[in-house]
This record gives C-alpha cells, structure tokens and sequence, in this order.
C-alpha cells in the first residue's frame, strides 16, 4: 500500500459535472485529488440544444454564476445548474484544462472514451523525461446529475480499492476486471510515463 | 574578494551545520518526518552546495537499509540526483543501486529500475566522454552492464508493474544504443542524451559495435516478449508504446474492454508512426491496419504527411532503428512472392470453399476478443481486398512454412517444382491443412483473428529469419507426411491396444503410471475401456494408477478450457465409482479416497454416491462420503446436501434415518444451516396440496395424477423436519401454519408422527410456549395434541399452565385444553371446569378422571393433583345441575367408583361424612351412600349412622334424598330397621307408602323385642306399624311354615327355591340372633353355625376397627351405643357371600336387589359379561375393570333409575 495518498487526477471535457462530482467526493475521502477537463472550451446548456454557453478556462465558476443568474435565473435553477456551480466554487475557483497541468500524478480517471483519447494524446505527446508511470483508466459515465453522482461513488470506490493494494500495478489489472464485472461497464486502462 | 569568501565560507559553515543537524534529527524520526528531513538536506547538499554531496554521501546512503519502502526510494532518487551533479560519484553509488535493485520491495526496485534508466544514460555519456579509462571506470561500467542484463531479465518478473518498468527500461535502452538519424524524432530535451552516433568508434572502452549488438539483442528480447501469448494488457500497451508496433496476437486471456484499451493505444500509436515522415512506404499497409482497427478512412488521410521526396536512407543501418524496425520488409520477399501467386487463385469459388472450409474449425462461441475487434469487411471484392487478403494468407502460409514464396526462397531450383506441387494441391484438401497448421498455432484464433493476423509477421519474420536463415526451407525437405504411408484403422487400433497391454503388464515399471495414464487421454477409445477394466481388477494394488489417469484426463478438459468437456473425466471418474460400488465390502476407504480427491465430482460420479448412498450395506460409507465432500468442497456444497437431503426422506428407513442422522450433525454448521432448513419446510410445505406432489415419488415414477395423501407419503414429507425440530424449536411454527392449512386426513398422520419430536423439546422450550401462546387459528388440534404429548409422562411445568390458562381464558375458551394441564391448575380452576369436562367424550372424561386420580402416571404424580380423591367427588356432588345434566354427574362419579384403588372405603366414608354435613343435602348424597354401600358392605355400619343422622336433619325435606334414604333403608333391611325405628310416626308412614314390603319385617322386627324395648317406641310409631295390622298375621303364619323368609312379597311359587336360597342368608342373622329373640336362633341350622363363626371372627372386626378414621369412629358412638353389635353382625355376610354365590343359581330377582351385588363385589374379578357390556355406555376403553361395576350389575337398575329420576328432577 503506497505510504503516500493516491495522487489523482478526474477528467471530463468541461470540469465541472463529473469530474467535480467525483472531485468532490474524493477530496471527502481524503485524496489528493485534482479535477480537469479536456474541451478547448468550458460548454454549460443553454436554452437550447444547439446553443450553448460557452466559457474559456479562465472563468471562475463564480464569473458563471453570475453570468448565469443574470441570463435567466429560473432556467438555470431548475435545471440544476446554478447549483452544480455554487458546489463547484466552492470546491476551486475555476476549470482546469488537463493539457496545461504539468503536474504529475498516480492515476488519472477519464470519464469519457473522448476524454480518455485526449488524455492518452497529451501524455504521449509530452517529452519523457523521469519516466514515472501514470494509469490512465476510462470509466464511462453519462452527463447528467444522476449518473455523476452513481459515477463519482464508482470512481471514489475503485481509488479506494487501488489505495488499499499493495503493489498497485501489479493488482490493478485483476482489480479493474473485478470492477468491470460488478459495474458492469467497460474500462479502458493503460499506462503512460512522465 | 576576500569578503566573497568569507560570504561563501560563513554559508558553508551554516549549511554544513545545518546537514548536521538535520542528519541526526533524521536517525531519530518516524518516516513521513525523516522523508521532509532528508529532502531538505539533498537540497541542500546537491543544489545549495555541491561541495558538501561528498562529505555527507556516506551518512545518506547509510539510509539504505532504512526499516521503511519510502525511504528506501528516496535514496534511489538521491542516488540518481547525485550521479547526475556529479559522474564521478557513479564509481561509488553504483554498488548501491545494485543493492537496491535487489531490494524485497517491489516498489522500490521499480525506482531502480527507473533510476537505472536515466543513469545508464549518463553513465555512458560519461564513459565517452572521459577519454581515459580508468579501472574504477571499467569495473562501473561492467557491473552497470550486468545491471542492465538484470533487469532485462526482469522483463519474465512475476510482477506486473516491475515488467512494465522493465519494458520502459528496454525502450530507453534501445534508443541510447541506436544512432540517431535525421529523422529521428527526439525529443527537444533529450537532445543532449546520448545515442549510438554519438559514440567514437574509436573510443578506447566503449565498444561500438558491442553496444550496437546489446542494442539488437535487447529489441528482440522486447520483440519475444510481446509475442508471449500471456501478457498482460498493462505491459502489452507499454511495449506497445515502446515500439509503437505490435503483433497483436492478441492474447485470449486477455478481456474484452483490455483487448479495446490495446486496440485503442495501437491505433494511437500507429497514427503517430503514420505522421512520421519514414513511415512513407508504409502507408498504405498502415493505412490498412488502422482501417482494421476501425478507423474512418479520412481520419488517416489527415494523418498521412503529404509525400514528399523519397530519400534514400543510409542503409547502413542493419541495425534496427527505433521505433521503426517493424517496419523492416524482411519477409517481404515470400510473403509477396506467395501473396502473388494466391491472388489470381482468389476467385469466388475458391474463397467461399475456404470459407466454408474453415467453419469447422470455427469455435462453438464467439470469443469475447473477436466480438470486440471485429470490423465488417467494407470493401469486399475489390481488387485491393483481395490483394489484402492474399497477402494476409500469404502471410499466415508462410508462417507455416508453405507456399511458392518460401520454395522459392528455401532453394531457388524449386521455384518451379514448387509452384507446381502447388497447384497440384490447389484443391481444398491443401488449403484445408494450410488451415490446419495455422490451426494449431492458436486454434481458436485463426478464423477470428484474421483482421488482426496480418500484424503477426512483420516483427516476428525478422528476427526468425535473421536468426535462422533458411530455416524455415529446411522444414520444407522432410515432411514426415509425405513419405510415411497410414496404417489402416484397424491395424492402429489392434497395435495401440497390444501396446497399451504390454505396458500395463509391466507392472514394476515406474513411469507405467504416468505413462499409461497420458496414452489414454491423448488417444481415445477402447483403450481406455482396457485400462479401467485392468484397474478394476485389482483396483486395491491399482488405485495409483487410477488416480493419474484421473488426473491426466482432468488435465486435458483444463487445457481445453473453456470449450473443453468434461466427458472424458467424468466417463473415467463414474466407470471407477461404480466399478468399485461393484466389488464386494471394502475397508481400506478407497471410494471414499477416490471421491474426495478427485478434483471434480460430476453429475453422473454424484449419483454414483448416492446410489452407494441408497446401499443399505454402504450407506455409512457413502454418507460419510459425502459429507466429507459437503465440508470439504465448499464451493457445491449445497449441490452435495441436496442429495444427503433427498435422501432423508427415502423409503429405505436405514438409509433414511441414515441421512438425518448426519444431517443433524450438518444443521450445527452455520452456513449448512439455511438450506437444510429452507429445505425441510419446503417439503413440509408439500403437506399442503390436497394430493401428494409428484416430487415425493421420486423422479422415475410417474405418478397418478390424484394419488391421495397416505401416512405413508405424509411421514415423507415430515421425517427431516422432525428430526430437526428438536435442534431448533422456532421451527414448531412452520408446522402450524401448515397444520392450519392441510387436510384432515393429513392432519391426523401429523398429529400421530410429531410425539417423538415434541417430546424430545420439552415443556420448556419457549418457542413451544409461544405456540400454545398464540396458538394459530386451526391449529388448535395441534397444540392440544402437543400438550398432551408434553404431560403424558410428566407434570406440567408453571410456564406451560400458565400459557394454557392464558390460551382459555383469552382466546379460545375450549376445555380441552386444560386437561393435559388439568394438575396444574389451582383447586378452584379445576372445579370450574369440571362441569364443562365431564360433558366431554366418555374417553377424554375418563382421561380426566385418570390424570385427577393419578391413575395414569406410574411415576405416582398423583400428589400433583389440585384435588384429592375425596375432593373431587365431593365437588362433583356439588356441580350445579344448571351447568352440568344429571347424567354426566352421575357417570362421572360412576368414574371415581370405579376406581376402587383410589375410592377406598375410608375415602368413601369422609366423602359421605362431608357431603352429610353440607346445607341443602346435594342431591346425589344418597346415591353415593348406596353406591358406597354396595361397594364396601362393611360400610353398613357407618351408612346406618348417616341414615340415623339424616333423620336428625329432617331428610324428608329434602325429596330426592328423602327418596333415596327410603331406598337405602329399603336395601339396608333389616339393619335399617332400628334407623326407621327413629323416623317420626309420619315419615314413617311415608315410608311403607312408599315401600310397603317395609311394614311387615319392621313390624315382625318390632315384635320380636323384649316389652321392654318395645315401650321404648313412640305409640305413634307403633301405630304407623301396625297401621297395616291386618295382612301382619299372615308373615307370622308363614314363618311357622317356611322358617327363614321375611320376605313375604315373594311368590309363592318360588318360595320353595329360596328356602334353599334363603338358608344360607339365615346364616347372617347369627349374630343378630343372639340379641333378638331366640325363636330366630332356633330355625338356624346347626351346621351352617359350625361352618362359621371361625372366619367371622378371625376377619373382620380388626379391618373395620383399625382402619376407619378416627373423625369417623367419633360420629358412631351414637349409633353404636344403641346397637353396639349391629356393626358385626352386618359385616358378618359379606364373608359368607362368596360361599353364597357357589350354591346359587339363580338369585330371586326381589332377594337379589340388596345381595346379588354382594357376591359379586366381594370377589372382584367381576364376570366377563360386564366387560363385554361396557362398550354400550360409549366407552370403547376396556382398561379399567373396575369401573362399570355398579352399571352391570344388579345396581345398574337402581342407578340407572336413580338417573332417570335425577333427570326427571331436573
């Protein structure tokens, strides 16, 4: 069992739904847990399908909020997201985008094949340099309240489960089958180095 | 300047002490504190001032051998820090990475796994550099190099993540020892690392092409690693990574979402080589593969670099470069020679034969990989698919070792020869073997995998054939096939049997066991009958063999997993099983050896088992069998129970009681403990069908459809829920609830089955308790049937009475309940009650009375009883004949007379005395003055003091007695005459109005007195006496005539029989005689005198004295004071009764009233035609002899019409 918390990185395209979600509850547990996103761009719904609000990463959820609130406060409240955004400025300022964090990190948690694609890009496109191993596991989960919330205590059960191995590389691949079989969803799992 | 130094000294000395400090503090501190520590003193002694690295080296490195993984790594990472600022520090550091690469904890030999790595790097940069060599440089660099052959080596660890750093360490490895060219991609950083171009080749050390070599041999070591069919999906996308190319083969054992997390990182990784500029030739063969891989054709045109002049590499390079080496068209050569010559032959006809060709060595299931990789074929037929898939073939061909490419190869001369063989074999029969040989390389891969195959050559073909030129020709010129000829079926079957037997012969041979058992399950067929026969002969001596072969064929079904079957086990394991069932009594526990360690039972091997099971000679062997295996093979063990269960309701009762014996033992384990249970009540459960279901009879046995419930089939049902009843009690409510709902004959089978096991619960278990508590609706049958069970033998315990008492008074008010309690109830309870109990079925009241009376119990609990003999029949006198008819009273009492044990006379005479002194008079007083009267004639003293103390109470007052006081008097005569003399001149009128035959003897009786006497009586009296003066004369004249007679109502026909009769009667009066007149004494005849006084004396008077109680002896003395002898004279009788009886033949039906019962009484055993009567009152239970005694004979007539008048008093 490393000595160390588990260093963990939850990506999803936005920051702020499921990897929030799963930052939120992870950070709970006692992780050193830090949450990203893979878009160019931070998109929350809009009115409509076809048009979104779109952030760059440099708002604050804050900047959001207000943006939102002074946009149409009902819509936003009943939809959950003005909500979503109080959680999530309350947990860090604003979104972070994965491929500006030079930051290294035990296992990175994907929660899109999308995302996963993204991440598993930027690590082999970056110069290796200490050659540290880093696990990059994709757990599928959809963007909606419900299933970030299913997916983030999925996600805090298998850091756990990894937290308590002993020699995580060595089990991790039994482990995630495990999981696989009882969460009855795919992952997809491989290792990069720094 | 000096200043400077001074700056720099006085830092110097605040660092060094700092080291110090911190150093020391490090010794003593828990881990997570020294790890701060120690990073602050490597900051400070690499970055802040190098010049201390070497002072303080050794005190670092002494953490080493620290207790904790962290520090440990920690120092591999110093190590490296170190090296790096300064080279010269490798000479010393490197025996300590050494160490710690050997290090027990995974984790951290995979930091030196990385630190080696970078230091390689360094080290090797360093020896180039310096352009001298000293010693200490080249011991370094060697052990560096032996390093570096270790951790190759770790590339077989056992452990996942050391293998993966171990790959990474190859990948870096190679890159170091490969030389650069221009279109290397290097990373900007790693610029200045050192690569083979780098290298002199001058360089007075380093060997160039030494390094060159090492480089080679570690890219093929990477190359076979990946190939290993059981690599891990973890290390296959590092090597993956490392290489950027691949032979996918991808392993079976790897899952689905691993085989599309590798498939996701290979089309990844070949995008990457794809834009690479070199990878120009390669495109379209790229190109393909990624279309495999499912990958939209756009997405790889954007990928693919605009061409651009092609440039002539320095094709110097017969080392493999990089990444790209894969890429090496080695095979090119046959493959496309082969793939050529396939393409043409490619026309429909022959593609769909190959195809249907291969179906029979498709798998019977989609393997999970191929479902997950398979892409539909987009561009069927087109030219470039069928060019794809000759090549593909071509491929898989030359791989095999066949096809015009490798002829062509292997020996140029056969290029033609070769081409033409096949042609010859163009026909299916050749492809179908070109299929078959692929086959056996990954059977089931074959036909799936087709899309992926083609990966399979490029980097395998390389290194096979630049490792063994020609090698793959030379396996073209001897083929065993072609030149041997097949033997024909028979001939092989006759040789392998023949030599199968000469080896099983050889008995002392040592490996014949192995031997044996591995021919027989690689070769089929009889053979295998023939062993197992031979086995079975003497299977004792044999069972060695038995056991490999067992084995080896368990072996081959796991090597065939998942599609293996099990046949040929399981054919193995059941033939031995039964074999041995056949043989006759065996000690020595091989079935049970057999069973036990045979690594699977199978279906048919269980029910081998339970038919040794269903063996009444074998049962124990085959249940112990079993129950070994229920204990010992956990993961079926309920499969195992299942059968010990079925069998617990077998018809053979051995084998059944058997099967509950050890099922008992089973229910103590907790986790057996649910399913037993669950199964028991499922069958108890089947109780409540209206017919028995078809499960009872057994599988085999078709059943009628409306077969009814017999106790037999219901016991069935019951025999494990019975037996387990007694080990958990909370059970007893299942067999409620389905008691409730079964049918009655059901009902009854369950009622007579459950004795045993409520018996053994005991009245104190508590969930019995809550039963009689709650008591369900329906089954209050049940619950009756418990209790009676539970106090048949003993007492009633105070919870059980209690919980009854409850039961009655607040729900269901049923008397019945009480009767197993009845004792332990309080007196008054009982005697309310008693109304409702005696209107009960003569059976139960009887059971009552015996559970009352203590009767029943031998253990003599009868002192439990609320009430005493006495009590009780006082208190049925007192019953209020509004709750209770007459009837029932009086059979009920009949009851307590009849049970002459209890109802002794000395009983009988306090119950008299109390009832006498009760106000009002209970109406049966006078029956049960009689009754007792005609029980104990010894009694008649005593009666006649009632009767004289009645008088006292003005009886006529009360009818009902009244009537039976004249009754009593009637049959008490002429003992009852000195009591009537008492009665008042009208009641005694009232008397002879109602008894006339009275008057006569009273009066005679009366004469016979002395004057004296006689002026002792009322004028009144007299009167009333003599009131019917007239017919007085004629007993006179009649006594002159027939001496004995007094009763004169007789007729006169049938006087001449009772003078022979009556004598013997005269013979009472003896005593009385000698105070009454003497013209009696004189009609007596001499010798009845003789005959008697002796036994009268001698008998009688002691009993009566000794035993009557002394309350009653002090109410006598009235009475006896008047008659003081009257008391003998009246027992007298009852001792000359039996001689009586002998002479009599018939009794005068008039006489017979007051002394027919006496005879009989008196000799106990009553006649057989009382039994036989008995049945008419209803009472089917002949037990108690004594008990109709008063109803059979002549008594019956006055009780039945003492009855009759209680009723019609009612």
């Amino acid at each position: 069992m490393p000595s160390h918390p588990l260093r963990v990185a939850v990506v999803c395209s936005s920051n702020q739904n499921r990897s929030m979600e799963a930052h939120n509850i992870l950070s709970k547990r006692g992780f050193d847990v830090r949450s990203f996103g893979t878009g160019s761009h931070v998109k929350l719904p809009g009115p409509a399908p076809d048009k979104p609000n779109v952030y760059d990463f440099k708002t604050s959820y804050e900047q959001m909020y207000n943006d939102l609130v002074r946009k149409d406060k009902e819509l936003y409240t009943q939809n959950g997201i003005l909500h979503m955004l109080d959680r999530n400025k309350r947990i860090k300022t604003r979104p972070e985008r994965f491929q500006s964090c030079k930051d290294h990190f035990d296992l990175v948690v994907t929660c899109e094949e999308r995302v996963y694609d993204q991440v598993l890009e930027d690590l082999s496109s970056r110069e290796q340099e200490t050659l540290q191993s880093v696990h990059v596991i994709n757990v599928d989960i959809q963007d909606n309240h419900e299933e970030a919330t299913l997916g983030a205590f999925l996600i805090c059960e298998m850091c756990q489960c990894i937290q308590h191995t002993d020699d995580m590389e060595n089990e991790i691949d039994e482990l995630l089958q495990e999981f696989e079989d009882k969460s009855n969803r795919p992952f997809l799992h491989t290792v990069c180095f720094y | 300047m000096s200043k400077e130094q001074d700056a720099a000294h006085a830092v110097d000395v605040t660092t060094s002490e700092k080291v110090v400090e911190l150093l020391n503090q490090a010794a003593l501190i828990s881990t997570e504190e020294k790890l701060t520590v120690l990073k602050q003193v490597q900051e400070l002694i690499i970055n802040k001032d190098p010049s201390l690295l070497d002072n303080f080296l050794d005190e670092m490195i002494a953490f080493q051998t620290d207790k904790s993984m962290e520090v440990r790594k920690f120092v591999i990472g110093f190590i490296e820090e170190a090296c790096k600022r300064d080279n010269e520090l490798l000479l010393r550091l490197v025996a300590n990475l050494n160490m710690l690469l050997r290090d027990e904890s995974v984790n951290v030999v995979k930091k030196a796994i990385l630190t080696l790595t970078q230091l390689y790097k360094v080290t090797l940069q360093w020896m180039v550099r310096s352009k001298v060599v000293t010693e200490m440089q080249e011991a370094c660099w060697n052990m560096l190099t032996q390093m570096k052959e270790g951790v190759l080596a770790l590339l077989d660890s056992e452990n996942d993540g050391v293998r993966t750093h171990a790959i990474k360490f190859t990948e870096s490895l190679i890159i170091s020892l490969s030389p650069r060219t221009s279109d290397s991609d290097v990373p900007k950083r790693q610029e200045a690392d050192i690569s083979l171009d780098k290298i002199p080749k001058d360089h007075s050390y380093i060997r160039y092409d030494v390094l060159c070599e090492e480089g080679k041999s570690a890219l093929e070591q990477l190359l076979m690693f990946m190939v290993h069919p059981a690599i891990s999906s973890i290390n296959l996308t590092t090597a993956l990574g490392s290489l950027a190319t691949l032979a996918p083969n991808l392993p079976p054992t790897l899952a689905k979402s691993q085989v599309s997390s590798v498939r996701k990182n290979l089309k990844i990784h070949l995008v990457a080589v794809l834009k690479h500029p070199c990878s120009l030739d390669y495109q379209a063969q790229i190109g393909t593969l990624l279309l495999d891989l499912g990958m939209a054709q756009s997405e790889i045109t954007r990928a693919t670099p605009v061409p651009r002049e092609p440039r002539k590499r320095p094709r110097h390079e017969q080392y493999p470069e990089g990444k790209k080496i894969k890429m090496e068209p080695a095979g090119g050569s046959a493959i496309d020679l082969t793939a050529h010559f396939l393409h043409p032959l490619l026309n429909p006809e022959n593609v769909a034969n190959l195809v249907l060709i291969s179906m029979v060595y498709l798998p019977d299931v989609m393997p999970a990989s191929f479902q997950a990789t398979y892409t539909p074929v987009e561009s069927a037929g087109t030219e470039a698919q069928i060019k794809h898939l000759a090549r593909l073939m071509a491929t898989q061909m030359t791989a095999a070792g066949i096809g015009p490419g490798l002829d062509n190869k292997g020996d140029s001369k056969d290029v033609m020869a070769g081409g033409e063989r096949m042609i010859k074999r163009k026909n299916p029969m050749g492809h179908a073997q070109a299929i078959s040989v692929v086959g056996s390389y990954g059977e089931k891969q074959f036909a799936i995998e087709v899309p992926l195959i083609k990966k399979l050559p490029e980097p395998i073909l390389p290194s096979a054939q630049t490792k063994l030129p020609g090698a793959t020709g030379r396996k073209k010129v001897f083929r065993l096939a072609d030149v041997v000829q097949p033997l024909l079926e028979s001939q092989i079957e006759t040789m392998t049997s023949t030599a199968v037997k000469r080896i099983l012969n050889a008995e002392k041979t040592i490996i014949r066991v192995k031997l044996l058992s591995r021919l027989v399950t690689q070769f089929k067929g009889m053979m295998k009958e023939d062993v197992l026969g031979f086995i079975l002969e003497d299977i004792r001596s044999r069972s060695d063999l038995a056991f490999s072969l067992l084995y080896q064929e368990y072996n081959a079904y796991l090597s065939q997993l998942p599609e293996g079957l099990l046949d040929g086990y399981d054919h193995c394991l059941y033939t031995l099983l039964s074999g041995l069932q056949e043989k006759p009594e065996q000690r020595d526990g091989l079935f049970t050896k057999l069973v036990l360690e045979a690594p699977i039972i199978t279906e048919s091997a269980l029910e081998v088992i339970r038919r040794y099971c269903e063996d009444e000679s074998r049962v124990y062997l085959g249940m112990t069998t079993l129950k070994e295996l229920i204990v010992k093979r956990p993961s079926r063990q309920f499969q195992y129970l299942h059968v010990l269960l079925d069998l617990s309701s077998h018809e053979k009762e051995k084998v059944r009681s058997t099967a509950l014996a050890f099922i008992k033992r089973m229910y103590e384990k907790d986790q057996l403990r649910d399913y037993i249970e669950k199964f028991a009540l499922n069958y108890m459960q089947l109780l409540v069908h209206p017919n028995p279901p078809s499960v009872l009879f057994g599988a085999d046995k078709d059943t009628e459809v409306a077969a009814p419930w017999t106790e037999e089939s219901v016991r069935q049902c019951l025999f494990l829920y019975l037996s387990l009843l007694p080990l958990n009690h909370r059970l007893v409510h299942e067999l409620a609830s389905v008691y409730t709902e079964a049918i009655a004959d059901i009902k009854r089978s369950v009622l007579r089955v459950i004795e045993q096991p409520i018996r053994g619960m005991g009245m104190n278990s508590p969930d019995l308790l809550l039963l009689v508590e709650t008591c369900p609706k329906g089954a209050e049958t049940l619950v009756t049937r418990c209790l009676h069970i539970l106090t048949d033998k003993v007492p009633p315990s105070p919870e059980l009475v209690e919980r009854v008492r409850d039961l009655y008074h607040k729900r269901v008010p049923d008397v019945r309940f009480l009767i197993p309690v009845i004792n332990g109830l309080e007196k008054k309870e009982v005697i309310l009650a008693l109304p409702k109990l005696i209107k009960l079925n003569p059976i139960v009241v009887k059971e009552v009375f015996n559970r009352l009376l203590g009767t029943q119990h031998s253990e003599g609990s009868s002192s439990m009883s609320p009430l005493t003999p006495g009590e009780l029949l006082i208190s049925l006198h007192n019953i209020d004949s509004n709750k209770c008819d007459m009837k029932s009273i009086i059979k009920a009492t009949n009851l307590c007379y009849g049970e002459k044990n209890v109802y002794t006379s000395e009983v009988l005479a306090v119950v008299m005395q109390q009832l006498m002194e009760q106000n009002p008079l209970p109406m049966l007083l006078m029956r049960t003055v009689i009754q007792s009267l005609s029980m104990y004639p010894r009694l008649g003293g005593f009666v006649m003091n009632i009767l004289s103390r009645l008088i006292g109470k003005q009886v006529w007052k009360h009818p009902k007695v009244w009537e039976g006081f004249v009754k009593c008097c009637q049959r008490t005569k002429p003992q009852s005459f000195s009591v009537l003399l008492q009665l008042p001149a009208t009641q005694l009128t009232s008397v002879f109005d109602r008894c006339p035959e009275l008057r006569d003897p009273l009066l005679q009786h009366v004469l016979s007195f002395t004057p004296h006497q006689q002026a002792h009586l009322a004028p009144s009296v007299m009167a009333a006496l003599e009131a019917g003066e007239k017919p007085e004369v004629k007993p006179l004249e009649r006594r002159v005539e027939a001496t004995p007679t007094h009763t004169a109502v007789a007729p006169p026909a049938v006087v001449k029989v009772k003078v022979v009769e009556e004598r013997p009667f005269q013979t009472h009066l003896p005593p009385v005689q000698s105070r009454l007149p003497p013209p009696v004494q004189s009609h007596l005849p001499p010798p009845v005198q003789t005959h008697l006084p002796p036994p009268v004396q001698t008998h009688l008077p002691p009993p009566v004295q000794t035993h009557l109680p002394p309350p009653t002896q002090t109410h006598l003395p009235p009475v006896q004071r008047k008659q003081p002898d009257t008391r003998t004279s009246v027992e007298e009788p009852m001792e000359q009764g039996p001689i009586d009886t002998g002479v009599k033949a018939k009794p005068d039906p008039t006489v017979s009233q007051v002394k027919v019962p006496r005879p009989e009484e008196s000799s106990t055993p009553p006649a057989e035609t009382t039994e036989e009567e008995e049945p008419m009152e209803a009472d089917p239970e002949p037990s108690e002899l004594n008990e109709p005694i008063g109803e059979a004979d002549g008594d019956g007539a006055v009780e039945a019409k003492d009855g009759r008048e209680a009723e019609e008093a009612e």
